[in-house]
Protein backbone atom coordinates (compact mmCIF):
# COMPACT_ATOMS: atom_id res chain seq x y z
CA UNK A 1 0.00 0.00 0.00
CA UNK A 2 1.20 3.32 -0.90
CA UNK A 3 1.39 6.71 0.95
CA UNK A 4 -1.37 7.82 -1.33
CA UNK A 5 -3.88 5.38 -0.61
CA UNK A 6 -2.80 5.23 3.14
CA UNK A 7 -4.38 8.94 3.15
CA UNK A 8 -7.22 7.91 1.06
CA UNK A 9 -8.17 4.90 3.66
CA UNK A 10 -6.99 7.48 6.88
CA UNK A 11 -7.89 10.72 5.65
CA UNK A 12 -11.61 10.55 6.46
CA UNK A 13 -11.07 9.51 10.00
CA UNK A 14 -8.02 12.26 10.52
CA UNK A 15 -10.47 14.67 9.36
CA UNK A 16 -12.99 13.85 11.68
CA UNK A 17 -11.15 13.34 15.11
CA UNK A 18 -9.50 16.76 13.75
CA UNK A 19 -13.02 18.60 13.97
CA UNK A 20 -14.80 16.29 17.05
CA UNK A 21 -11.83 15.90 18.77
CA UNK A 22 -8.49 17.83 18.35
CA UNK A 23 -9.90 21.10 17.43
CA UNK A 24 -11.92 20.87 20.75
CA UNK A 25 -9.60 20.23 22.71
CA UNK A 26 -6.98 22.85 21.74
CA UNK A 27 -10.61 25.27 22.05
CA UNK A 28 -10.42 24.27 25.76
CA UNK A 29 -6.34 25.21 26.36
CA UNK A 30 -7.21 28.67 24.56
CA UNK A 31 -10.28 28.91 26.95
CA UNK A 32 -8.53 28.31 30.03
CA UNK A 33 -5.79 30.79 29.77
CA UNK A 34 -8.37 33.16 29.29
CA UNK A 35 -8.36 33.29 25.11
CA UNK A 36 -6.03 36.03 22.83
CA UNK A 37 -4.97 37.80 26.96
CA UNK A 38 -2.74 34.48 28.10
CA UNK A 39 -3.56 34.79 31.34
CA UNK A 40 -3.45 32.71 34.69
CA UNK A 41 -6.57 34.27 36.01
CA UNK A 42 -8.63 31.38 35.66
CA UNK A 43 -5.83 29.00 37.54
CA UNK A 44 -4.58 31.52 40.43
CA UNK A 45 -8.69 31.67 41.48
CA UNK A 46 -9.05 27.34 41.15
CA UNK A 47 -5.89 27.16 43.25
CA UNK A 48 -7.96 30.30 45.73
CA UNK A 49 -10.80 28.18 45.68
CA UNK A 50 -12.04 26.09 49.01
CA UNK A 51 -14.70 24.92 46.75
CA UNK A 52 -12.26 23.21 43.60
CA UNK A 53 -9.87 21.93 46.52
CA UNK A 54 -12.96 20.38 48.48
CA UNK A 55 -14.51 19.00 44.92
CA UNK A 56 -11.24 17.46 44.03
CA UNK A 57 -10.76 15.89 47.68
CA UNK A 58 -14.06 14.17 46.96
CA UNK A 59 -12.94 13.35 43.41
CA UNK A 60 -9.74 11.45 44.29
CA UNK A 61 -11.93 9.72 47.59
CA UNK A 62 -14.60 8.29 45.61
CA UNK A 63 -12.35 7.16 42.81
CA UNK A 64 -10.04 5.59 44.71
CA UNK A 65 -12.64 4.17 46.55
CA UNK A 66 -14.98 2.53 43.68
CA UNK A 67 -11.27 1.59 42.05
CA UNK A 68 -10.78 -0.63 45.19
CA UNK A 69 -14.25 -1.76 45.75
CA UNK A 70 -14.12 -3.05 42.06
CA UNK A 71 -11.15 -4.78 42.20
CA UNK A 72 -12.45 -6.64 45.24
CA UNK A 73 -15.84 -7.79 43.66
CA UNK A 74 -13.87 -8.05 39.82
CA UNK A 75 -11.15 -10.53 40.93
CA UNK A 76 -13.68 -13.46 41.97
CA UNK A 77 -15.68 -12.79 38.33
CA UNK A 78 -12.44 -13.14 36.59
CA UNK A 79 -11.16 -16.02 38.31
CA UNK A 80 -14.36 -17.84 38.56
CA UNK A 81 -14.51 -16.94 34.08
CA UNK A 82 -11.35 -18.20 33.72
CA UNK A 83 -12.03 -21.49 35.53
CA UNK A 84 -15.19 -22.49 33.67
CA UNK A 85 -15.02 -24.36 29.58
CA UNK A 86 -15.01 -21.83 27.07
CA UNK A 87 -18.83 -22.63 26.79
CA UNK A 88 -19.70 -21.66 29.99
CA UNK A 89 -17.94 -18.48 29.78
CA UNK A 90 -19.46 -17.32 26.91
CA UNK A 91 -22.85 -17.20 28.52
CA UNK A 92 -21.75 -16.44 32.16
CA UNK A 93 -19.92 -13.21 30.02
CA UNK A 94 -23.23 -12.31 29.04
CA UNK A 95 -24.19 -11.31 32.88
CA UNK A 96 -20.73 -8.74 33.10
CA UNK A 97 -22.09 -7.81 29.35
CA UNK A 98 -25.30 -6.92 29.78
CA UNK A 99 -24.54 -4.25 32.53
CA UNK A 100 -21.45 -3.29 30.62
CA UNK A 101 -23.31 -2.44 27.62
CA UNK A 102 -26.62 -1.03 29.68
CA UNK A 103 -27.15 2.87 29.67
CA UNK A 104 -25.62 4.17 32.98
CA UNK A 105 -29.27 6.35 33.25
CA UNK A 106 -31.32 2.74 33.28
CA UNK A 107 -28.56 1.38 36.46
CA UNK A 108 -28.48 5.13 38.13
CA UNK A 109 -32.79 5.18 38.13
CA UNK A 110 -32.44 1.35 39.07
CA UNK A 111 -30.19 2.53 41.65
CA UNK A 112 -32.25 5.19 42.85
CA UNK A 113 -35.21 2.37 43.43
CA UNK A 114 -32.96 -0.70 44.90
CA UNK A 115 -31.23 2.27 47.15
CA UNK A 116 -33.86 5.06 48.40
CA UNK A 117 -35.07 4.91 51.82
CA UNK A 118 -38.56 3.29 51.13
CA UNK A 119 -36.02 0.84 48.51
CA UNK A 120 -35.92 -2.59 48.62
CA UNK A 121 -32.85 -2.92 50.27
CA UNK A 122 -34.25 -0.98 52.95
CA UNK A 123 -37.28 -2.53 53.02
CA UNK A 124 -36.09 -6.03 53.64
CA UNK A 125 -33.60 -4.30 56.50
CA UNK A 126 -36.70 -2.74 57.94
CA UNK A 127 -38.81 -5.87 57.73
CA UNK A 128 -35.89 -7.67 59.44
CA UNK A 129 -34.73 -5.09 62.04
CA UNK A 130 -37.60 -2.51 62.09
CA UNK A 131 -36.70 1.03 61.31
CA UNK A 132 -33.70 0.82 63.36
CA UNK A 133 -31.97 -1.54 60.41
CA UNK A 134 -32.66 1.33 57.82
CA UNK A 135 -29.49 2.75 56.33
CA UNK A 136 -29.11 5.82 54.58
CA UNK A 137 -28.04 4.33 50.98
CA UNK A 138 -28.81 6.85 48.28
CA UNK A 139 -28.28 10.82 47.97
CA UNK A 140 -24.42 10.27 49.74
CA UNK A 141 -21.32 8.79 49.34
CA UNK A 142 -22.11 5.47 49.74
CA UNK A 143 -25.02 5.74 46.67
CA UNK A 144 -22.07 7.28 44.64
CA UNK A 145 -19.79 4.35 45.43
CA UNK A 146 -21.92 1.84 45.01
CA UNK A 147 -23.24 3.07 41.92
CA UNK A 148 -19.57 3.67 40.49
CA UNK A 149 -18.39 0.29 41.17
CA UNK A 150 -21.22 -1.39 39.25
CA UNK A 151 -20.74 0.98 36.41
CA UNK A 152 -16.92 0.05 36.25
CA UNK A 153 -16.69 -3.78 37.42
CA UNK A 154 -17.15 -4.54 33.41
CA UNK A 155 -13.66 -2.37 33.19
CA UNK A 156 -11.73 -4.06 35.71
CA UNK A 157 -12.96 -7.75 35.03
CA UNK A 158 -11.83 -7.56 31.09
CA UNK A 159 -7.73 -6.95 31.95
CA UNK A 160 -8.25 -9.39 34.55
CA UNK A 161 -9.20 -12.35 32.88
CA UNK A 162 -7.19 -11.80 29.88
CA UNK A 163 -4.57 -11.96 32.37
CA UNK A 164 -5.94 -15.20 34.19
CA UNK A 165 -6.52 -16.79 30.50
CA UNK A 166 -2.98 -16.21 29.35
CA UNK A 167 -1.31 -18.21 32.53
CA UNK A 168 -0.75 -21.21 30.88
CA UNK A 169 -2.15 -24.29 32.88
CA UNK A 170 1.46 -26.08 33.23
CA UNK A 171 2.39 -24.16 36.13
CA UNK A 172 -0.47 -24.89 38.08
CA UNK A 173 0.01 -28.34 36.79
CA UNK A 174 3.49 -28.72 37.98
CA UNK A 175 2.35 -26.86 41.59
CA UNK A 176 -0.29 -29.25 41.85
CA UNK A 177 2.07 -32.59 41.30
CA UNK A 178 4.13 -31.04 43.90
CA UNK A 179 1.49 -31.44 46.33
CA UNK A 180 0.19 -27.72 46.45
CA UNK A 181 -3.53 -26.88 47.26
CA UNK A 182 -5.89 -24.82 45.64
CA UNK A 183 -5.21 -22.13 48.33
CA UNK A 184 -1.13 -22.01 47.91
CA UNK A 185 -1.42 -22.78 44.22
CA UNK A 186 -4.11 -19.36 43.97
CA UNK A 187 -1.60 -16.93 46.74
CA UNK A 188 1.92 -18.10 44.90
CA UNK A 189 1.83 -18.32 41.50
CA UNK A 190 -1.85 -17.12 40.12
CA UNK A 191 -2.40 -13.84 41.86
CA UNK A 192 1.24 -13.01 41.78
CA UNK A 193 1.15 -13.46 37.88
CA UNK A 194 -1.77 -11.34 37.20
CA UNK A 195 -0.71 -8.30 39.15
CA UNK A 196 -0.36 -6.73 35.21
CA UNK A 197 -3.62 -7.39 34.69
CA UNK A 198 -5.03 -5.43 38.30
CA UNK A 199 -2.49 -2.72 37.94
CA UNK A 200 -4.35 -2.06 34.12
CA UNK A 201 -7.54 -2.80 35.48
CA UNK A 202 -7.08 0.12 38.27
CA UNK A 203 -5.68 2.43 36.21
CA UNK A 204 -8.51 2.34 33.61
CA UNK A 205 -10.93 2.55 36.38
CA UNK A 206 -9.65 5.46 38.59
CA UNK A 207 -9.13 7.37 35.17
CA UNK A 208 -12.89 6.63 34.09
CA UNK A 209 -14.19 7.71 37.45
CA UNK A 210 -12.00 10.58 37.61
CA UNK A 211 -14.08 11.99 35.24
CA UNK A 212 -17.36 10.66 36.13
CA UNK A 213 -20.23 12.91 35.91
CA UNK A 214 -23.80 10.79 35.52
CA UNK A 215 -23.78 8.61 38.88
CA UNK A 216 -22.47 11.12 41.39
CA UNK A 217 -24.82 13.57 40.15
CA UNK A 218 -27.75 11.40 40.51
CA UNK A 219 -27.13 8.89 43.70
CA UNK A 220 -24.69 11.66 45.40
CA UNK A 221 -25.90 14.29 47.88
CA UNK A 222 -24.91 17.79 47.90
CA UNK A 223 -21.41 17.60 49.09
CA UNK A 224 -20.31 14.56 46.89
CA UNK A 225 -19.44 17.02 44.28
CA UNK A 226 -16.94 15.52 41.46
CA UNK A 227 -14.52 17.14 39.00
CA UNK A 228 -17.32 17.05 36.39
CA UNK A 229 -20.20 18.00 38.11
CA UNK A 230 -18.07 21.50 39.10
CA UNK A 231 -17.30 21.49 35.30
CA UNK A 232 -21.31 21.66 34.66
CA UNK A 233 -21.59 24.07 37.13
CA UNK A 234 -19.35 26.80 35.80
CA UNK A 235 -20.51 26.11 32.47
CA UNK A 236 -23.72 26.41 32.68
CA UNK A 237 -24.83 28.14 35.73
CA UNK A 238 -22.03 30.38 36.75
CA UNK A 239 -20.98 30.54 33.06
CA UNK A 240 -17.15 31.08 33.58
CA UNK A 241 -16.41 29.04 30.47
CA UNK A 242 -12.59 29.78 31.76
CA UNK A 243 -12.93 28.68 34.92
CA UNK A 244 -14.94 25.34 33.54
CA UNK A 245 -11.88 24.93 30.73
CA UNK A 246 -9.43 25.39 33.67
CA UNK A 247 -10.66 22.28 35.72
CA UNK A 248 -11.22 20.31 32.16
CA UNK A 249 -7.30 21.14 31.49
CA UNK A 250 -6.67 19.96 34.67
CA UNK A 251 -8.49 16.61 34.78
CA UNK A 252 -7.06 16.11 31.47
CA UNK A 253 -3.86 16.36 33.05
CA UNK A 254 -4.33 13.95 35.67
CA UNK A 255 -5.62 11.62 33.62
CA UNK A 256 -3.10 12.30 30.81
CA UNK A 257 -0.47 11.06 33.75
CA UNK A 258 -2.15 8.18 35.00
CA UNK A 259 -2.60 6.73 31.28
CA UNK A 260 1.28 7.29 30.88
CA UNK A 261 1.82 5.25 33.98
CA UNK A 262 -0.24 2.49 32.21
CA UNK A 263 2.10 2.22 29.45
CA UNK A 264 5.17 1.94 31.77
CA UNK A 265 3.58 -0.96 33.16
CA UNK A 266 4.88 -4.37 32.70
CA UNK A 267 2.31 -6.64 29.96
CA UNK A 268 0.88 -6.09 26.80
CA UNK A 269 -2.16 -3.57 26.49
CA UNK A 270 -2.17 -3.49 22.83
CA UNK A 271 -5.64 -2.87 21.26
CA UNK A 272 -4.74 -2.12 17.71
CA UNK B 1 -7.54 -26.51 34.76
CA UNK B 2 -9.42 -27.75 37.73
CA UNK B 3 -13.40 -26.66 38.18
CA UNK B 4 -13.45 -23.73 40.35
CA UNK B 5 -14.12 -24.21 44.41
CA UNK B 6 -17.74 -24.31 45.75
CA UNK B 7 -17.01 -21.06 48.15
CA UNK B 8 -15.59 -19.56 44.31
CA UNK B 9 -18.72 -20.40 42.47
CA UNK B 10 -21.03 -18.44 45.32
CA UNK B 11 -19.29 -15.74 45.71
CA UNK B 12 -18.97 -15.39 41.43
CA UNK B 13 -23.08 -15.67 41.64
CA UNK B 14 -23.42 -13.27 44.11
CA UNK B 15 -21.36 -10.95 42.27
CA UNK B 16 -23.30 -11.63 38.98
CA UNK B 17 -26.29 -11.06 41.10
CA UNK B 18 -25.09 -7.66 41.74
CA UNK B 19 -24.08 -6.84 38.47
CA UNK B 20 -27.34 -8.11 36.47
CA UNK B 21 -30.24 -6.86 39.63
CA UNK B 22 -30.43 -2.89 38.66
CA UNK B 23 -31.12 -4.45 34.54
CA UNK B 24 -33.76 -6.83 35.70
CA UNK B 25 -35.64 -4.51 38.82
CA UNK B 26 -36.70 -2.20 35.87
CA UNK B 27 -38.68 -5.00 33.61
CA UNK B 28 -41.46 -6.08 36.44
CA UNK B 29 -41.99 -2.13 37.41
CA UNK B 30 -42.72 -1.02 34.02
CA UNK B 31 -45.48 -2.95 34.32
CA UNK B 32 -47.27 -1.15 37.66
CA UNK B 33 -50.44 -0.40 37.82
CA UNK B 34 -49.92 3.03 40.02
CA UNK B 35 -48.24 5.96 38.77
CA UNK B 36 -46.07 5.74 41.92
CA UNK B 37 -42.80 3.99 41.53
CA UNK B 38 -42.70 0.95 43.54
CA UNK B 39 -41.09 -2.64 43.61
CA UNK B 40 -42.38 -5.12 43.84
CA UNK B 41 -45.54 -3.68 41.59
CA UNK B 42 -49.19 -4.36 43.12
CA UNK B 43 -51.22 -4.58 40.19
CA UNK B 44 -50.45 -5.23 36.65
CA UNK B 45 -51.47 -2.67 33.51
CA UNK B 46 -49.59 -1.61 30.55
CA UNK B 47 -50.60 2.29 31.25
CA UNK B 48 -46.93 3.84 31.24
CA UNK B 49 -46.06 1.87 28.14
CA UNK B 50 -49.08 3.86 26.04
CA UNK B 51 -47.61 6.84 28.00
CA UNK B 52 -44.59 6.25 26.89
CA UNK B 53 -46.02 5.73 23.25
CA UNK B 54 -48.70 8.55 23.28
CA UNK B 55 -46.73 10.72 25.26
CA UNK B 56 -45.21 13.60 21.85
CA UNK B 57 -41.81 14.91 24.29
CA UNK B 58 -40.91 11.22 25.11
CA UNK B 59 -40.88 10.28 21.60
CA UNK B 60 -39.98 13.61 20.01
CA UNK B 61 -36.55 12.89 21.97
CA UNK B 62 -36.74 9.15 21.26
CA UNK B 63 -36.56 10.64 17.58
CA UNK B 64 -33.99 13.05 18.29
CA UNK B 65 -31.94 10.14 19.57
CA UNK B 66 -32.20 7.79 16.95
CA UNK B 67 -31.67 10.07 13.77
CA UNK B 68 -28.44 11.05 15.96
CA UNK B 69 -27.38 7.50 16.65
CA UNK B 70 -27.68 6.67 12.78
CA UNK B 71 -25.90 9.31 11.84
CA UNK B 72 -23.21 8.72 14.14
CA UNK B 73 -23.08 4.99 13.26
CA UNK B 74 -22.87 4.78 9.51
CA UNK B 75 -19.81 8.23 9.71
CA UNK B 76 -17.94 5.83 12.25
CA UNK B 77 -17.96 2.89 9.87
CA UNK B 78 -17.33 4.40 6.96
CA UNK B 79 -14.59 6.44 8.44
CA UNK B 80 -13.46 3.89 11.02
CA UNK B 81 -13.22 0.30 9.09
CA UNK B 82 -11.34 1.73 6.35
CA UNK B 83 -8.73 3.28 8.72
CA UNK B 84 -8.11 -0.01 10.82
CA UNK B 85 -7.09 -1.40 7.51
CA UNK B 86 -4.75 0.82 6.69
CA UNK B 87 -3.11 0.88 10.33
CA UNK B 88 -3.20 -2.86 9.87
CA UNK B 89 -1.57 -3.13 6.78
CA UNK B 90 0.09 -0.14 5.47
CA UNK B 91 3.32 0.43 6.56
CA UNK B 92 4.39 4.28 7.29
CA UNK B 93 6.19 6.48 9.80
CA UNK B 94 4.40 7.90 12.65
CA UNK B 95 1.80 4.63 12.29
CA UNK B 96 1.92 3.96 16.19
CA UNK B 97 1.53 7.25 17.01
CA UNK B 98 -1.89 7.54 15.23
CA UNK B 99 -3.43 4.26 16.39
CA UNK B 100 -2.65 6.03 19.84
CA UNK B 101 -4.19 8.97 18.31
CA UNK B 102 -7.14 7.61 16.82
CA UNK B 103 -7.87 5.83 20.07
CA UNK B 104 -7.08 8.99 22.28
CA UNK B 105 -11.22 9.55 22.87
CA UNK B 106 -11.68 6.65 24.69
CA UNK B 107 -8.98 7.34 27.31
CA UNK B 108 -9.93 10.92 27.50
CA UNK B 109 -13.15 11.75 29.83
CA UNK B 110 -16.03 12.47 27.81
CA UNK B 111 -17.02 15.55 30.20
CA UNK B 112 -13.48 16.85 28.72
CA UNK B 113 -14.42 16.57 25.22
CA UNK B 114 -17.94 17.10 25.57
CA UNK B 115 -16.92 20.53 27.41
CA UNK B 116 -14.40 21.51 24.49
CA UNK B 117 -17.04 20.25 21.80
CA UNK B 118 -19.18 22.96 23.50
CA UNK B 119 -17.08 25.93 23.47
CA UNK B 120 -15.55 24.74 20.04
CA UNK B 121 -19.42 24.43 18.46
CA UNK B 122 -20.77 27.97 20.26
CA UNK B 123 -17.38 29.66 18.79
CA UNK B 124 -19.03 28.33 14.78
CA UNK B 125 -22.80 29.04 15.80
CA UNK B 126 -23.21 25.18 15.95
CA UNK B 127 -24.16 24.21 19.47
CA UNK B 128 -27.70 22.62 19.53
CA UNK B 129 -27.71 21.21 16.35
CA UNK B 130 -28.39 17.45 15.30
CA UNK B 131 -24.76 17.96 13.46
CA UNK B 132 -22.38 19.07 16.47
CA UNK B 133 -24.19 15.77 18.45
CA UNK B 134 -23.48 13.63 15.56
CA UNK B 135 -19.78 14.94 15.61
CA UNK B 136 -19.59 14.32 18.92
CA UNK B 137 -20.50 10.98 19.03
CA UNK B 138 -18.99 9.88 16.23
CA UNK B 139 -15.53 10.55 17.98
CA UNK B 140 -17.13 8.50 20.89
CA UNK B 141 -17.47 5.51 18.42
CA UNK B 142 -14.55 5.47 15.63
CA UNK B 143 -12.27 3.99 18.50
CA UNK B 144 -14.51 1.49 18.79
CA UNK B 145 -14.90 0.46 15.21
CA UNK B 146 -11.24 0.88 14.84
CA UNK B 147 -10.66 -1.57 17.80
CA UNK B 148 -13.41 -4.35 16.07
CA UNK B 149 -12.51 -3.76 12.90
CA UNK B 150 -8.61 -4.35 13.52
CA UNK B 151 -9.64 -7.70 15.34
CA UNK B 152 -11.25 -8.94 12.65
CA UNK B 153 -7.97 -7.93 10.43
CA UNK B 154 -5.69 -10.23 12.58
CA UNK B 155 -7.98 -12.95 11.81
CA UNK B 156 -7.95 -12.49 8.03
CA UNK B 157 -4.55 -13.91 6.26
CA UNK B 158 -2.86 -11.34 4.08
CA UNK B 159 -1.89 -13.59 1.59
CA UNK B 160 -5.14 -12.95 0.23
CA UNK B 161 -4.55 -9.85 -0.39
CA UNK B 162 -0.92 -9.95 -1.77
CA UNK B 163 -2.31 -12.60 -4.57
CA UNK B 164 -5.11 -10.62 -5.55
CA UNK B 165 -2.28 -7.35 -5.55
CA UNK B 166 -0.01 -9.96 -7.96
CA UNK B 167 -3.00 -10.55 -10.35
CA UNK B 168 -3.15 -6.56 -10.76
CA UNK B 169 -5.78 -5.31 -8.47
CA UNK B 170 -5.04 -2.11 -7.11
CA UNK B 171 -5.29 -1.13 -3.02
CA UNK B 172 -8.94 0.20 -3.22
CA UNK B 173 -10.04 -3.08 -5.34
CA UNK B 174 -8.59 -5.63 -2.63
CA UNK B 175 -10.26 -3.71 -0.07
CA UNK B 176 -13.65 -3.39 -1.47
CA UNK B 177 -13.96 -7.20 -3.06
CA UNK B 178 -11.34 -9.24 -0.46
CA UNK B 179 -11.27 -7.15 3.00
CA UNK B 180 -14.94 -5.91 3.15
CA UNK B 181 -16.71 -9.09 2.33
CA UNK B 182 -14.75 -10.82 5.28
CA UNK B 183 -14.84 -7.81 7.62
CA UNK B 184 -18.52 -7.94 7.04
CA UNK B 185 -19.55 -9.42 10.20
CA UNK B 186 -17.56 -7.27 12.56
CA UNK B 187 -18.44 -3.89 10.63
CA UNK B 188 -21.90 -5.03 11.13
CA UNK B 189 -21.46 -5.26 14.74
CA UNK B 190 -19.48 -2.53 15.04
CA UNK B 191 -22.07 -0.30 13.26
CA UNK B 192 -24.87 -1.53 16.32
CA UNK B 193 -22.02 -1.17 19.01
CA UNK B 194 -21.98 2.40 17.49
CA UNK B 195 -25.39 2.91 17.75
CA UNK B 196 -25.71 1.45 20.89
CA UNK B 197 -22.83 3.90 22.12
CA UNK B 198 -24.81 7.21 20.89
CA UNK B 199 -28.64 6.00 21.60
CA UNK B 200 -27.55 5.57 25.41
CA UNK B 201 -24.99 8.43 25.28
CA UNK B 202 -25.44 11.69 27.89
CA UNK B 203 -22.51 13.40 28.86
CA UNK B 204 -21.72 14.93 25.44
CA UNK B 205 -25.77 15.45 24.51
CA UNK B 206 -25.69 17.27 27.97
CA UNK B 207 -23.68 20.02 26.57
CA UNK B 208 -24.12 20.20 23.02
CA UNK B 209 -28.34 19.36 23.03
CA UNK B 210 -30.56 22.53 23.01
CA UNK B 211 -34.21 22.73 23.88
CA UNK B 212 -35.48 21.11 20.25
CA UNK B 213 -32.82 18.58 19.82
CA UNK B 214 -32.92 17.27 23.95
CA UNK B 215 -31.83 13.19 23.13
CA UNK B 216 -33.66 10.84 25.20
CA UNK B 217 -30.88 10.37 27.93
CA UNK B 218 -30.82 14.32 28.27
CA UNK B 219 -34.05 14.00 28.84
CA UNK B 220 -34.14 10.70 31.38
CA UNK B 221 -31.65 12.40 33.54
CA UNK B 222 -33.35 15.62 33.78
CA UNK B 223 -36.44 12.70 34.87
CA UNK B 224 -34.09 11.36 37.41
CA UNK B 225 -32.75 14.06 38.60
CA UNK B 226 -35.71 16.51 38.96
CA UNK B 227 -39.05 14.37 38.47
CA UNK B 228 -38.93 10.85 38.77
CA UNK B 229 -41.29 10.37 35.79
CA UNK B 230 -43.50 6.93 36.29
CA UNK B 231 -42.44 6.16 32.44
CA UNK B 232 -39.00 6.01 33.38
CA UNK B 233 -39.35 2.00 34.21
CA UNK B 234 -40.84 1.78 30.57
CA UNK B 235 -37.58 3.27 29.03
CA UNK B 236 -35.31 1.71 30.98
CA UNK B 237 -36.66 -1.54 30.42
CA UNK B 238 -36.86 -0.78 26.58
CA UNK B 239 -33.33 0.50 26.83
CA UNK B 240 -32.17 -2.86 28.58
CA UNK B 241 -34.07 -4.91 25.62
CA UNK B 242 -32.12 -2.45 23.10
CA UNK B 243 -28.59 -3.77 25.06
CA UNK B 244 -29.18 -7.42 25.03
CA UNK B 245 -30.36 -7.52 21.50
CA UNK B 246 -27.28 -6.02 20.52
CA UNK B 247 -24.64 -7.48 23.20
CA UNK B 248 -25.76 -11.12 22.14
CA UNK B 249 -25.91 -10.20 18.15
CA UNK B 250 -22.57 -8.45 18.73
CA UNK B 251 -21.49 -11.58 20.15
CA UNK B 252 -22.73 -13.95 17.43
CA UNK B 253 -21.28 -11.96 14.66
CA UNK B 254 -17.53 -11.55 16.20
CA UNK B 255 -17.54 -15.36 17.45
CA UNK B 256 -14.20 -15.49 14.97
CA UNK B 257 -12.64 -12.57 16.17
CA UNK B 258 -12.77 -13.04 20.06
CA UNK B 259 -9.58 -12.65 21.04
CA UNK B 260 -10.60 -9.50 23.17
CA UNK B 261 -13.77 -8.13 24.79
Amino acid sequence: MTNRHALIFLGPVALLMALGFFVPLGQIFFTSVDGPKLSLRPFTELIDSRLFWLVLQNTFAISVEAMLASLLLAYPIAYHLSRVTPRRRAAYMILVLLPFWTSILVKSFAFTVILGDHGIVNNILRALFGEIGVVPLLFNRTGVVIGSVHWLLPFMVFPILVNLLAQGSDLHYAARVMGAGRTRIFLRITLPLSIPGVLAGCVITLVLSLGSFVTPALLGGRRDLMMASLVDFYTRISLDWAIAAAIAVLLLAITGGLILLLTRLPGEHRLI
Amino acid sequence: MRRPALITVLVAWAIYLFLIAPSLIVIPMSFNGSTELMFPPRSFSLHMYHEFFHGSDWLQATRESILVAIGTMLLSVAAGVPAAYALARAEFAGKRLLGVVLLAPMLVPTIVGALGLYLYLVHLGLAGTTAGLILGHTTLTTPFVIVIASASLRQIDPNLETAARIMGAGPLLVFRRIVLPRLYPAAVAAALFAFLISFDEVVIAWFISGVGTATLPVKMYSAIHWEVSPVLPVISTLLTLLSLVVCTVGALLRRRDAADV
